[in-house]
Order: C-alpha cells, then sequence, then structure tokens
C-alpha cells in the first residue's frame, strides 16, 4: 500500500527517515523496527532470563533428591549450588540486557517521535497553526510522546517477560512430565477470563475517579480564583456545600475503587492453583512417576507465574495508552495542509488596492462574515471596528490567505487572491498581532528577525521610525538586550513599537494591524499613534482597533456587528448616517459635563 | 507497587511542625473511625500470617509426605496450603477494602476542613498564597496523604510477614538465618544506594526535560513570525540539539533505574545457591529437615524484596507528614480581619468615615497613613493617582478585605469592626477590575449574588444596562454559556455582566475598580450608561481610569502616597493645575475629544 504522497510541506529535512504512518500500530511497529537490534535483544534476553530463572528451580529439586538420598556427596551439592549460581548470574546479566534493549528502544522511540512530530509541525501552514490550539501541541510533544516512552520501558518489556515467564517455565514442567501441565492450564484459562472481568469492572470506575478528580479540582480552582466575588456576594456557604459534594463524590468512587481492587480475583486463583498442582505433583510422585525432587521443581516453576498475575493487566494499560498517544500524535502528524500554495501563482509587486465581493466565511459550522463588500485603494488606511467577536481579525486574516473564503472573493490589484502564489502574496503583506510574540533573543534579533543579516543602521533606522528607539536605549544593554523570559520584561505597547519595527525593515505593501492592547497613558499612546502614522503611510492598512483618535484618522471605517459589515464610509458620513457611531461620541463630547476643558497644558511624551 | 523508585521526584518542603505533634494530629483523624482501624490492623496480622504461613505449610508438607506417603497426608497437607491461601485473600480483601474506606472517609473530612478554613481567610492570605498553590494542597496534597496512608499500611503488612518469618526460621536453625538476615542489610544497601544515583539522574533528566518542552513552546507559539520571516531552520537545529541531549540524558536515567531489579535478581539468586549448599550440610548432618531446607530457599525471596520497599519507605513517609504538614498549614494560618461582634445590619445609606486610618498590608511599607475621608449617602467618589498611591487599598478595607491597623472606620456611623460580616457585605457591591465570572452562563453569572433571585429579576436587572442591548450581541442571551473564567466573552461584556450582578444585588455601596484594559468603543459606550444606572441612588467609590468617569464624579479626590492631594470636581481641580493637571497629561488626556479630534488629519 502506498502512503499518502501528496503531502505539502513547507519545511522539510534532506534524509528523513519514513515512518509507515497508516496506523498507530504500524507507525509504532516501524519505529521500533528502524533499530531491529533491540527488540530482537530484549526477546531473546528475556528467553534466556527465565531459562535461567527456570533451571535455578529445576536445580533446587535436584539438589533435593540429592540431600534425601541416602549418603550423597557433598561434591554433588557443590556442583548443583556452583550451576545455580551461575544460572544467577546468567539471570541478572540477562535481566540487565533485557531491561537496557527496552529502554534503548523506548528511548530512542521518544527521541525519534519527537522530532518527526516536530517537524511536521515546522512544515505545517499557518491555516494548521492558527486553527491548533497551543496546548494541545504541546501535550501532544510532551506527555504523548513521553508515554510511548513509557509504552516500551517497562510495557511491553513486561509483557515480553510475562511471556516468556509462563512458556519457559510451562515447557520445563512439561520436560518433566506432561501430565503436570493439567494445574498450570486451568490456572491460566482462568487468569485471563479474571483478568477481563477485572478490567472490565475497575475501567470505569477509575475513568470516573479521574474525571471526579477533575472536576473537583477545577471547581474548586475556579472558587479560589473568584474567592473576591465570593467574598463580596456572602457565598462562601454555597462554595462550600458545592465543594463538597464533589469531595464526596470523589469519596465514594474512592471506595469503590478500593473494594474492585481489593477484590482481586486473579490473586486468589493463583494461590489456590497453587496448592492444586502442589497435591497434582505429590500425587504423581506417589504414583511413582515423578521424584519428589521434581516435584518440587514443580512446585517452584509454578511460582513463576506470580509475576505475570500481578503485573499483566498494569503492562497491558501502559501499551494501551501508548497506542492511544500514537493515535493523537499521528492525527497531527497527518493533518493535511488545506491551502494550496500556488507556486505557478502571480509574483508581481503588488500595489495594494484590496477588493472584498461579496464574502462569505464560516468556521467550525458557524457564520463569521456574511457579504462583505467594500473596497480599500492602495495606499489608504481602514480601520475596523465592532465588538469582540464580530468577525474583525478573521476578515484580515481573508486577505492573506490565513483562511479561504467560502462565498466571494478577495482581489488584490483586481487580482483574486488564490491566484496569487503564496510566497509572493504573504511576502507583500505584513501583520502586526495583537499579542506581539519575541522570541527569547535580544532585541536586534528580534528585529532584524524577517530579514538576511540587515546592517546595524537599517535595525536602528526602523526602530527609530517605530518610535522604538528612546526605550532600547534606556536599557543597559541596548539592542543587544535580552528579551522574554530570561531578559527584560517588556510592556505591551514597548512590544508593539518593536513589532512596528520589524514591519520597517521588510517593508509590506499591505499592513494588517490589529491594536486593540490597553491604553496605558497619553505619552505612550502619543508614540504608539506616531509610529502607526509612519508606518501606515503609502501602504494599504487594516487597523483593528478601539482607538477613537484611531478611528478619526483613518480614511475609511468599516462597521462590523456579528458578522456582517453594518456600515462603512468617512467619519464624517458614519456621523451623519450611524446612530450607534454617534453615540460614541456624543459620550466623549457629555463627558465634558458641558464645561470646555480649557488652558490644558499639553506637552507631548514626557517619559 | 511501593517499589524503591518512588517518590524520586518529589521535592523537600521545610518543615515547621514536629513529628510527634503532626503524628497526633493525623492520627486525630482517624479516632473516629477506631473500630474500622482495629478491623483493619485484625486483617493485616491475619494476612501476614496466612502469608508467611503458606511457605511453612508447603514446608511441613514435603517433610509429612516424605515420612507418610500416603493420600489422605498429601491430601491433608495440601489442604492447609489451600487454608493459607484462601485466608490471606480474604483478610487482604477485608484489610484493602476497610482501609479505602477510613482512608476516603478521612480524605474527606480533611478536604471538609481545609476548604472550610480556606474560603474564610481573608485577602491578605490569598496575596501570599498563589492560588495554584491552594489548589494543589486542598486537592493533591490531600490526595498524595492518602496515598502515603495506604503504602504504609501496606509495608506494615510485609514487617509483619517478615518478624513471623523471622521467628519461625530463627527457632529452626538460627545457623542458616544468620545467613539469611546477613543479606538483609546488603539489600538495603544496595537499594539505598540505587535510590541515590536514580535522584540524581532524574533531576537530570527532568530538567533537560523541561529544556525541551520550554523550546517547544516558544518555537510554535512563535511559528506565526518564524513561518512568515523563513527562519524554521534555525529554530529545528536547536531543537534537534536539545533532543539529542534530551535522548543523552534519558537513556543515562534510565539504564541505571533498569539496573536495580536485574542486580537485586542477582544478589537473591547467588544467596540461594550459597543456601542450597550451607543448607544441604545442615540437613546432611540432621539438623534440618529437607522440608526446611526448602522453606529457606523460599524465605530468600520473601525477605529481599521487602527489603527493597522498605529502603524507600522513610523518604516516602517523609513526604506523607509534608504533605500533611502542608494541608494542616493552611487549616492553622491565622485570619487577619477580626470581628470584635456580630451586630445585625439591616438598612444602610453608605455613609462611609475614615477617621486617621493607617493602613499597611506588611510590616514594612504603610500604604495609608493617617487616612481621613468621609463619602456622603449617595456620593458618587472618583479616586485617581499614580499606582500605589492607596486608591485599591480603601477599596479593599470598604469590603472589609484587609485589616487596618489604628483608626477608625465607620459605616453609616458604626464601627465597621462590630458588624456581622456576612450582614454587612450583603449591602456592598464590588466591580473588580477584570470581573470574574464562573464557568455557567450569563444569567447564573447574574444571579450568583443572589442565589434566590427568578428568572425575571435577572432579566429586569440586565435590561437596566444600556436598555439590554448587550444581551443582543451574545449569541443566546442570558443563556449564553461564558466559558471557563469567562473566555468566551470579551473584557467589555464581563464588565457589563458583573454590573448586572451588581444591580440585582441592589447594595448601599458601590466599589468599582474601572478596568484599564481597552474595550472597543460599542462597548464601552454600554458600559457607561450601565455604570450610569448602577451609580444611581447609591454610594460609590471608583477607581477611575476613564476620562468620562472622572468628568462624571461628584467628587475626585486626588491621591498620592496614602494622602489626599487635593479634592474636586474636575473642572474646579482643572482650573486650579497642579497634580491633577498632571495626572491628566498622563492618563486622561489622549481619551478626550481634543485630542481625538487632533489626530484627523
Amino acid at each position: 500500500m502506498t502512503e499518502m504522497t501528496i503531502e505539502k510541506r513547507e519545511f522539510s529535512l534532506e534524509s528523513e527517515y519514513t515512518f509507515n504512518r497508516s496506523g498507530p500500530v504500524r507507525w509504532i511497529l516501524s519505529h521500533s523496527l528502524r533499530y531491529p537490534i533491540f527488540p530482537l535483544g530484549m526477546i531473546l534476553a528475556a528467553i534466556g532470563n527465565n531459562m535461567a530463572y527456570s533451571n535455578i528451580q529445576l536445580f533446587i529439586g535436584r539438589a533435593f533428591d540429592v540431600i534425601t538420598s541416602t549418603g550423597f556427596q557433598p561434591e554433588d551439592l557443590i556442583a548443583i549450588a556452583l550451576i545455580v549460581m551461575v544460572a544467577a548470574m546468567s539471570q541478572g546479566l540477562t535481566g540487565l540486557m533485557r531491561n537496557y534493549s527496552a529502554e534503548f528502544l523506548a528511548q530512542r522511540v521518544e527521541r525519534d517521535a519527537r522530532h518527526e512530530l516536530y517537524v511536521s509541525l515546522l512544515g505545517k501552514s499557518q491555516t494548521f497553526h492558527g486553527r491548533q490550539r497551543i496546548g494541545d501541541i504541546m501535550a501532544r510533544a510532551t506527555n504523548d510522546v513521553r508515554t510511548l516512552n513509557l509504552m516500551f520501558s517497562p510495557g511491553v518489556m513486561l509483557i515480553t517477560d510475562s511471556v516468556m515467564n509462563t512458556i519457559v517455565p510451562m515447557v520445563m514442567i512439561a520436560v518433566i512430565r506432561t501430565e503436570l501441565l493439567l494445574v498450570p492450564s486451568i490456572f491460566l484459562l482462568l487468569l485471563i477470563l479474571s483478568l477481563l472481568d477485572y478490567n472490565r469492572r475497575l475501567n470505569p470506575v477509575s475513568t470516573a475517579m479521574r474525571d471526579q478528580f477533575g472536576t473537583m479540582n477545577a471547581g474548586l480552582a475556579e472558587a479560589i480564583a473568584g474567592i473576591e466575588v465570593v467574598k463580596s456576594t456572602v457565598q462562601e456557604r454555597f462554595e462550600w456545600d458545592k465543594f463538597t459534594h464533589d469531595a464526596r463524590r470523589y469519596r465514594d468512587l474512592f471506595v469503590q475503587q478500593g473494594e474492585i481492587q481489593a477484590r482481586y480475583w486473579p490473586m486468589l486463583i493463583f494461590s489456590l492453583s497453587w496448592a492444586f498442582g502442589l497435591f497434582h505433583a505429590l500425587f504423581v510422585w506417589q504414583a511413582g512417576r515423578i521424584s519428589l525432587g521434581e516435584a518440587i521443581s514443580f512446585v517452584g516453576l509454578m511460582g513463576a507465574l506470580r509475576f505475570p498475575t500481578f503485573i499483566s493487566l498494569f503492562s497491558f494499560n501502559l501499551v494501551q495508552l501508548g497506542i492511544a498517544s500514537a493515535e493523537r500524535i499521528l492525527m497531527l502528524i497527518n493533518t493535511e495542509t488545506e491551502l494550496d500554495e500556488n507556486v505557478g501563482g502571480i509574483t508581481t509587486p503588488m500595489c495594494g488596492e484590496v477588493v472584498f465581493e461579496n464574502v462569505s466565511f464560516s468556521y467550525d459550522d458557524q457564520v463569521v462574515l456574511r457579504d462583505i463588500d467594500f473596497k480599500a485603494e492602495a495606499g489608504k488606511t481602514i480601520a475596523i471596528v465592532g465588538e469582540t467577536g464580530s468577525g474583525k481579525t478573521t476578515l484580515t486574516r481573508l486577505i492573506n490567505r490565513i483562511y479561504d473564503v467560502d462565498e466571494g472573493c478577495v482581489k488584490i490589484d483586481g487580482i483574486d487572491v488564490r491566484d496569487w502564489s503564496m510566497e509572493s502574496l504573504r511576502s507583500q503583506i505584513s501583520t502586526i498581532e495583537q499579542e506581539i510574540f519575541l522570541f527569547s533573543n535580544t532585541i536586534a534579533e528580534n528585529i532584524a528577525f524577517g530579514c538576511d543579516s540587515p546592517s546595524r543602521e537599517s535595525i536602528e533606522k526602523a526602530a527609530r521610525e517605530a518610535q522604538a528607539a528612546d526605550f532600547i536605549q534606556s536599557f543597559h544593554d541596548g539592542y543587544e538586550t535580552e528579551t522574554g523570559e530570561r531578559g527584560v520584561m517588556l510592556s505591551g505597547g514597548q512590544r508593539q513599537r518593536i513589532a512596528i519595527a520589524r514591519a520597517f525593515l521588510t517593508d509590506p505593501r499591505i499592513l494588517i494591524l490589529d491594536d486593540s492592547t490597553s491604553a496605558i497613558d497619553s505619552a505612550t499612546e502619543d508614540q504608539i499613534q506616531r509610529a502607526m502614522r509612519q508606518i501606515s503611510r503609502e501602504r494599504t492598512t487594516f487597523l483593528i482597533t478601539h482607538r477613537l483618535s484611531q478611528i478619526r484618522w483613518a480614511d475609511r471605517i468599516l462597521v462590523l456587528r456579528r458578522g456582517r459589515l453594518v456600515d462603512q464610509g468617512t467619519h464624517e458620513e458614519l456621523m451623519d448616517r450611524s446612530a450607534d457611531y454617534r453615540r460614541i461620541f456624543s459620550r466623549v463630547e457629555s463627558g465634558n459635563g458641558g464645561e470646555k476643558p480649557s488652558a490644558i497644558p499639553m506637552h507631548d511624551g514626557d517619559d | 507497587m511501593g517499589f524503591i523508585l518512588d517518590g524520586l521526584d518529589t521535592e523537600t518542603y521545610d518543615r515547621e511542625y514536629g513529628d510527634r505533634e503532626l503524628l497526633a494530629r493525623i492520627l486525630s483523624y482517624f479516632r473516629p473511625f477506631g473500630k474500622q482501624v482495629l478491623f483493619v490492623a485484625v486483617a493485616l496480622t491475619i494476612n501476614s500470617i496466612a502469608g508467611s504461613g503458606a511457605p511453612i505449610a508447603i514446608a511441613r508438607a514435603i517433610d509429612v509426605v516424605g515420612k507418610n506417603p500416603s493420600l489422605t497426608s498429601i491430601a491433608l497437607s495440601c489442604s492447609l496450603v489451600l487454608l493459607m491461601g484462601g485466608l490471606a485473600w480474604v483478610s487482604n480483601f477485608v484489610r484493602q477494602w476497610l482501609s479505602a474506606r477510613v482512608i476516603g472517609d478521612v480524605v474527606l473530612k480533611l478536604r471538609e476542613d481545609v476548604f472550610d478554613a480556606t474560603v474564610r481567610h481573608d485577602m491578605s492570605f490569598y496575596d501570599e498564597h498563589p492560588s495554584g498553590k491552594i489548589v494543589s494542597r486542598v486537592t493533591s496534597d490531600t490526595q498524595d496523604f492518602s496515598e502515603v496512608v495506604s503504602l504504609v499500611v501496606n509495608l506494615l503488612s510485609q514487617f509483619v510477614q517478615i518478624g513471623i518469618l523471622t521467628i519461625w526460621l530463627m527457632s529452626i536453625n538460627s545457623g542458616l538465618s544468620l545467613i539469611l538476615y546477613a543479606m538483609a542489610p546488603l539489600a538495603v544497601v544496595i537499594a539505598l544506594s540505587f535510590r541515590r544515583v536514580a535522584r540524581r539522574v532524574t533531576q537530570n533528566a527532568r530538567r533537560v526535560t523541561a529544556k525541551i518542552n520550554a523550546q517547544i513552546q516558544e518555537s510554535i507559539s512563535g511559528i506565526f513570525v518564524a513561518k512568515s520571516f523563513r527562519k524554521e531552520r534555525a529554530i529545528y537545529d536547536t531543537f534537534e540539539r536539545n533532543n539529542r541531549q534530551g535522548y543523552q540524558v534519558g537513556i543515562r536515567r534510565g539504564l541505571t533505574l533498569n539496573s536495580i531489579f536485574p542486580v537485586m535478581g542477582l544478589s537473591s539468586g547467588l544467596g540461594v545457591a550459597l543456601l542450597v549448599y550451607s543448607g544441604g550440610i545442615q540437613v546432611e548432618a540432621g539438623n534440618l529437615s529437607p522440608g526446611d531446607w526448602y522453606l529457606f530457599m523460599q524465605a530468600v525471596g520473601f525477605f529481599w524484596f521487602p527489603m527493597m520497599s522498605i529502603a524507600s519507605f522513610w523518604s516516602q513517609f517523609q513526604d506523607g507528614l509534608s504533605a500533611a504538614e502542608r494541608v494542616f498549614a493552611l487549616i492553622d494560618a491565622e485570619p487577619m480581619v477580626v470581628q470584635e461582634a456580630h451586630e445585625n445590619v439591616e438598612r444602610m445609606q453608605g455613609r462611609i468615615e475614615f477617621k486617621n486610618v493607617c493602613f499597611r498590608y506588611t510590616e514594612k511599607e504603610i500604604v495609608l497613613p493617617e487616612f481621613s475621608l468621609t463619602v456622603k449617602p449617595g456620593e458618587t467618589l472618583a479616586l485617581v493617582g499614580h499606582t500605589g498611591a492607596g486608591k485599591s487599598s480603601i477599596a479593599n478595607l470598604i469590603a472589609r478585605f484587609y485589616e487596618f491597623q489604628e483608626g477608625e472606620l465607620l459605616v453609616d456611623g458604626r464601627d465597621v469592626r462590630r458588624l456581622d460580616l456576612d450582614d454587612y457585605r450583603r449591602h456592598i457591591g464590588l466591580v473588580p477590575q477584570d470581573p470574574f465570572l464562573f464557568s455557567t452562563s450569563v444569567g447564573d453569572n447574574i444571579r450568583y449574588a443572589r442565589p434566590g433571585a427568578s428568572n425575571d429579576e435577572v432579566l429586569q436587572a440586565a435590561m437596566h444596562i444600556s436598555a439590554g442591548a448587550w444581551l443582543e450581541d451574545l449569541p443566546k442571551g442570558l443563556e449564553t454559556y461564558v466559558g471557563e473564567r469567562g473566555a468566551n466573552l470579551s473584557m467589555g461584556q464581563r464588565q457589563l455582566v458583573a454590573l448586572a450582578r451588581v444591580l440585582l444585588k441592589d447594595p448601599a455601596i458601590l466599589i468599582l475598580d474601572e478596568a484599564t484594559a481597552s474595550v472597543d468603543p460599542f462597548t464601552e459606550t454600554q458600559i457607561q450608561e450601565g455604570l450610569q444606572s448602577v451609580m444611581r441612588d447609591r454610594t460609590s467609590v471608583i477607581i477611575a481610569h476613564r476620562l468620562w468617569t472622572v468628568q462624571n464624579a461628584d467628587r475626585i479626590i486626588v491621591m498620592d502616597h496614602g494622602r489626599i492631594l487635593s479634592q474636586g470636581t474636575h473642572a474646579s481641580l482643572m482650573a486650579q493645575g497642579g497634580h491633577y493637571a498632571d495626572l491628566y497629561n498622563t492618563y486622561f488626556r489622549h481619551q478626550s475629544l481634543e485630542y481625538i479630534e487632533s489626530m484627523a488629519r
């Protein structure tokens, strides 16, 4: 079977090992078969390990026959003791080999899976990343990858060992005398049945318990986070009732689980089988078909079955969890990039005229934008206003094809955006998001991020134009100041200006600016305004904003409400036409209480 | 599996309570379940006897049938083994089942107590303890505690079992027993030294894993930037380096942890070999029966593995005590806000008087020195000033979230310390800067202030705010689910909900900490309209960040370092110039119509 070869990626490595991605189990297998030596070593070592253990039991029996025989020689016993010693040593060595093989396999699978996932993430389009929550990706890159590791070591290792721990002693028992297999065989059958039954009863309770713990925890976290509200509304008692209800329900499940675990039938079946096995062996001995020493060996060999009795469920669960994790990781890896890169598309330089024609767009079956129609002339500034959730951000994302329209079309310079080459389209459009992302790097490197080694002068020039030079120079290390976790914490306004500086360097034709951050103080406001006016000059700029001052200087204002363009025009036109719009400005006016604030000392930027 | 590798990840905490004190306190939680605990102890003893009885029974069986190989004696001996097995299982069932009940109940009681104590604490407690830590103390620490108790019960049963077997073996043959016991310290030493190495490699592995995860998180969060500038390769190289390093430390940790069982198995196997020989010699000398020789061989396994668990016992036990201590510390924290009496509060006018109030959050820094202020009933008061001027402290003291140190705070002329706190708070409406919503519907969030309120009352409260226009922008009106902490709503919408909540509560005093975050102009207008309805007819104390608010206040209090610099209306203060004019230029100027209009090209 041929795997999907029509993979669209934005990043790839020269020599990549290809894994079978057609299903979680196949994927895991193809990962472990990349290093065949380890699974092979693990299985062989497990066989050797159990042979050594079984031999110890066998020779204990033989020693018994020796010491109970009349007039035995101590030399015979020494020989047996030496054999037991050698067996013990090979048991230890094969045990190490088995565990190490499993560990190497587990660690390599973890490393490779993480690598594979990461490379695939780098290759995914922004559409994909825009839709994926960081938390989900992180859960897969951390927990799920880790679970894969645990699935091999100890999961698969224990299963291999359990299987050999059953087969090898059974073979040995058969070698002593075939009829002795009677009790162990019945035991195995009952063990499997009782384990299945136990699992069936325990699983729903364990799941319910985990969920209930989550519920209790979440409820508590909420009450603590909202403690101010709880206190000011005098609802302590109500919250206490809610919490204790959750805690009581958890307690009930805990007791229920305790009861199921206490009633672990497999252990009883083992104890009873052991006694019956002893009886059977002694019976066969009494009939003279085996020696007493062989009966003792048999009891010792049966004792080996204790291990799979209590370990198998644990190890099977680990494997189940591993497969579920593999499925989640694969789902992410196999997600197709939906947008076509359109490599052969148009690549000419843009002028920057943007037209929306009857655009509608839905996301997850919800209509986000409906019948949007407008024209933005090249070089103009378009303010987009509306409530949160009215579709402002989505509208701008249709321009650089983070999303594609469902109906209608978006045109740049008269050409449908889908006819542009993706590379050319995106390189001529810059976006400054509301949450500005900076890497843990120096400020200079963050500004220079978009260019291939720009000169220091151009970085500083960009910073100056973005009104960022002053605060950057106020830091001790200036442009070499580290940002992010290890470095200085920058305020929202400062990050914004670094992003603007970045945009100055890349010099796009169309700029999308999401400026819904908080209004800090008047001085910062002045600087941001200046930077924004500067950058929007001579580019088509889409400005998502809450600021009346920005709305005021925009060439055109789009008013969105619940996905519809309810009005558009210049400030004057909207003041004439829209009651809602007028209300906003009249409030600002009425705030003055009729008095004109006179003689306000207006000095700029006191920082 | 109470194995020696448990608890390697735990960190050490400072302990303040003595072991004895702590144990006594823990035991007091078990006291109500005395009878069940007794049953558990009995079942545990029976379990241990039966557990060590099984190999003894087999040994006896070998000797008995060796001398008298009749079918009846075989059947009788095997019945004894069967009985021991059955008894062990039944007693184990009783023990596990009963202890699950007791532990479940004890943990429940502990959780009730700790939650009760937590919600009673005043806000200074919440400043000291991050909410995540509190949550983990209430749920996870109690959980850890219960696990350790289960573990201790398990280990106890193994102890008793070893004890019984020891006595039995000593009585049979003291020489061989000594060989056996000589192995025990060896097992403990091996286990302990493994733990030391394992702890180190585990911590290393954890550190590197955290580094890898942080790098993935950062690069995926910033993938937008990386992509638009084609920097994937550089990011990939960093990842690849980290991933390799992760593999290195992971392997080191894995190999260490995986060595313990084979090494232990090897040592116990060598012990068996030694006993095969030395025991055989004893049998030959007639000091030991063949059955008992066999019993010694079995005993190696019985001794060896419990010894390994015992090696980890102490640190686990300490973990359990620390978990309990963290829980008790939460219960025992002293409240700062103390009411001297519980006088009823019927109706309130809303007069507030600060008389020479002195207040500090911590010993070092005085926030309000000698602060005096009177707020008239129905007055709208705006507090302005830089961060740290003491605005929020005034609001916090009125809400009685914190205790002041000197002076008097009177409400309607009565000492606030003598009022019934619950009664008093029913007359206070609070709108925090970032209003907190519970993850239910908008309607239920409004109702939270008065759980008995009817749907009609809730709707009315909502309609009082900008004539209910804001409800139209919610997908399902009052039924809209707000998401975790209100995440489905915008900041502005959350404030509208909080305002409606206050309207439903209809308090005499409103305390509002205005949001600094920006809100879209449409919602902002609705908030202002809502605020107008809320402020009407009640005393309002507002920490103001909006120009509109200061312009509409009856009185503005200009604060700096806990002192009142000046007061008056916006117009009169502007005319004075000075500190208020400075504040205006710093925080409010860009909100003015002049500024907005000056931006028009």
